[in-house]
């Protein structure tokens, strides 16, 4: 279906494709992957004539598309970009017609394309198709963005990091509906991505690409079990450490930057540290290093006197959380307990860290988007 | 009310012919500059050549430019139309090639990816999306125009500049209101009359934009 033939593309001195040969069977999902400015996306743009190689030659349907006018052979060839690009000056269903518009199909054939379409992605053509894009929410215009590259029914279809603006939820969403039209339609798909699994969940087959050159082709599964490369198995570990939400443990989410200090600690060292730290809560340890409990600047206050130590002012019982207990236990009981954050315990009762509101937000945004810093 | 007795026909005839130079010299200045504007914007390495250049003729101050077409092309309504038409060129064109050059690449690539012709993705995706902007330089175009048409009369081709100029030689503010205050309302009356057309021609996909 797709056949690339010794395809060479430089910008000025750096190669970007380097002798790139592979072909595509009709019908099948390709996924290209690769870490940035491996030619992923180079690769695909050649295929509709958005970029030109250098050299080599590319075939679209047993046709070297060079030889076709670049306009035709779009049109036979669905494109779906990462920044959707519906048109905000066309209606949903203008959108979506665009294609078979060019075609010179009939005005009813259109409708009827547009409201089958937006059936299959549970879009009601009477809520939406009179819509602009700007009304619509980013995975809505994406699922658009698709039916757009669909509309024509080309047998082909690119797709440019179609999901990697949108955010998690729709993402997956989307990557189910995705695979469901692919095998309900058969068209042959190429798909770019730089996230693994993705890559893995919707591919027949992956073409891992790095400066240029393609270091392994496969299925996922073969791809799991024998990546070729130190970079690849790389890029399969960073996509399985997001495991399975309700596996998670309060260790998982806790930050272990506590402030802590013994109860020998005199009063003033305390306040000093909580005015350093911009704290309002000390955890409070005993002498063999296990958990006390906390004392706020309030109970200091309350105390009144500032000589002494912080062992003198009898301390909060705040909540405490096993390390190896579910994440999901530990929020259920921040949220109930109005305590400001729920102290994590190590086995020997010692402090391993707490969990925040932050903090819980941060581990979240870690686990879903990969490590954020 | 004398003073209408008096000038009320002059005044009326005056007004007519400054507004058929404000019409006639926008209108060709803004079918100039939006062919104009789209060619640089094709070529955005030469226009940023040759926007500074035509922006330098907007600078040439009126008097000596309607002064210097007088000379070649004499006392006619022809000379202050031209005039006038350049100077309505370069809001215009200027609007036309930043608001066709700010539109983003992503709709760009969508329209290529769609198999638009060059030619479609202009008429359809980039010119509606550069509306807004090409109608704000229009609107700037055209109120500059009433105010320069009153150069007109300096070459005796009358318009509302008559009053002014015969009110400043002749010391009557009389006058020189009576050129003003029309000229005043003819810009507002315009700039009403192009929002309508604005309502018109931007779709209504971006007109919340701006």
């Amino acid at each position: 279906m797709i056949r690339f033939e010794n395809v060479k593309k430089k910008y000025g001195n750096t190669v970007i494709l380097d002798n790139l040969s592979f072909n595509i069977e009709p019908g099948e999902f390709v996924v290209l992957i690769g870490p940035s400015g491996c030619g992923k996306t180079t690769t695909l743009k050649s295929i509709n004539r958005l970029i030109k190689p250098d050299q080599g030659k590319i075939f679209v349907n047993g046709q070297e598309i060079s030889q076709v006018n670049p306009v035709k052979l779009r049109r036979k060839i669905g494109y779906v970009i990462q920044q959707i690009g519906l048109f905000p000056n066309m209606t949903i269903e203008q959108n979506i017609g665009v294609v078979p518009k060019r075609l010179k199909y009939e005005k009813k054939e259109i409708q009827k394309i547009t409201r089958d379409l937006m059936e299959m992605v549970d879009m009601s053509f009477e809520e939406y198709a009179h819509k602009y894009p700007s009304e619509l929410s980013g995975g809505q215009q994406q699922r658009i963005g698709v039916l757009r590259a669909l509309a024509a029914s080309p047998p082909i279809v690119l797709m440019d990091e179609p999901f990697g603006a949108l955010d998690p939820m729709t993402r997956a969403t989307l990557q189910k509906e995705i695979g469901k039209l692919h095998k309900k339609l058969n068209k042959t798909i190429v798909f770019v991505t730089h996230d693994m699994n993705e890559a893995l969940d919707l591919a027949d087959k992956i073409i891992f690409m790095e400066q240029g050159k393609i270091v392994q082709m496969a299925t996922p599964e073969e791809m799991l079990a024998n990546p070729a490369s130190p970079l690849i198995r790389d890029f399969m570990r960073k996509s399985s450490l997001a495991t399975d939400p309700l596996n998670l443990t309060a260790a998982d989410f806790m930050s272990a930057n506590v402030i802590s200090v013994q109860k020998k600690k005199s009063i003033r060292e305390c306040t000093d540290i909580m005015a350093r730290q911009h704290i309002d809560s000390l955890v409070i340890k005993n002498e063999d290093e296990t958990y006390a409990g906390v004392v706020t600047i309030k109970d200091i206050k309350k105390h009144g006197k500032s000589s002494g130590t912080i062992g003198e002012i009898e301390p909060y019982q705040n909540i405490t959380s096993d390390i190896l207990e579910n994440a999901k236990d530990s929020f259920d009981k921040l949220y109930n307990s109005g305590d400001n954050y729920v102290v994590v315990l190590n086995n020997d009762q010692t402090v391993a860290g707490i969990i925040s509101k932050t903090s819980m937000a941060t581990a979240m945004a870690d686990t879903l988007w990969g490590d954020m810093q | 009310m004398i003073f209408f007795e008096t000038y009320g026909d002059r005044l009326i005839t005056a007004f007519q012919v400054h507004l058929f130079y404000v019409l006639t010299s926008v209108t060709i200045g803004f079918a100039i500059a939006l062919v104009l504007g789209i060619l640089l914007s094709r070529v955005p390495q030469y226009a940023k050549v040759i926007m500074p250049l035509l922006s330098v003729f907007q600078t040439i101050p009126g008097i000596v430019f309607i002064g210097i077409l007088f000379l070649y092309l004499g006392m006619i309504p022809a000379t202050v139309i031209s005039a006038l038409a350049v100077y309505a060129i370069f809001p215009i064109l200027k609007n036309t090639y930043t608001g066709l050059l700010d539109i983003k690449k992503e709709y760009i690539e969508a329209a290529k990816g769609c198999g638009m012709s060059p030619f479609q993705t202009l008429l359809e995706v980039e010119l509606p999306l550069a509306s807004p902007s090409i109608i704000a330089g229009l609107r700037m175009s055209t109120i500059y125009t009433v105010s320069w048409a009153v150069l007109a009369a300096m070459i005796g081709l009358g318009g509302l500049g008559e009053f002014i100029y015969i009110g400043i030689a002749s010391n009557n503010d009389q006058l020189i209101l009576a050129g003003a205050i029309p000229s005043a309302i003819m810009a507002i009356g315009l700039s009403l009359l192009i929002d309508v057309l604005r309502r018109v021609v931007v779709p209504k996909g971006i007109r919340s934009v701006k």
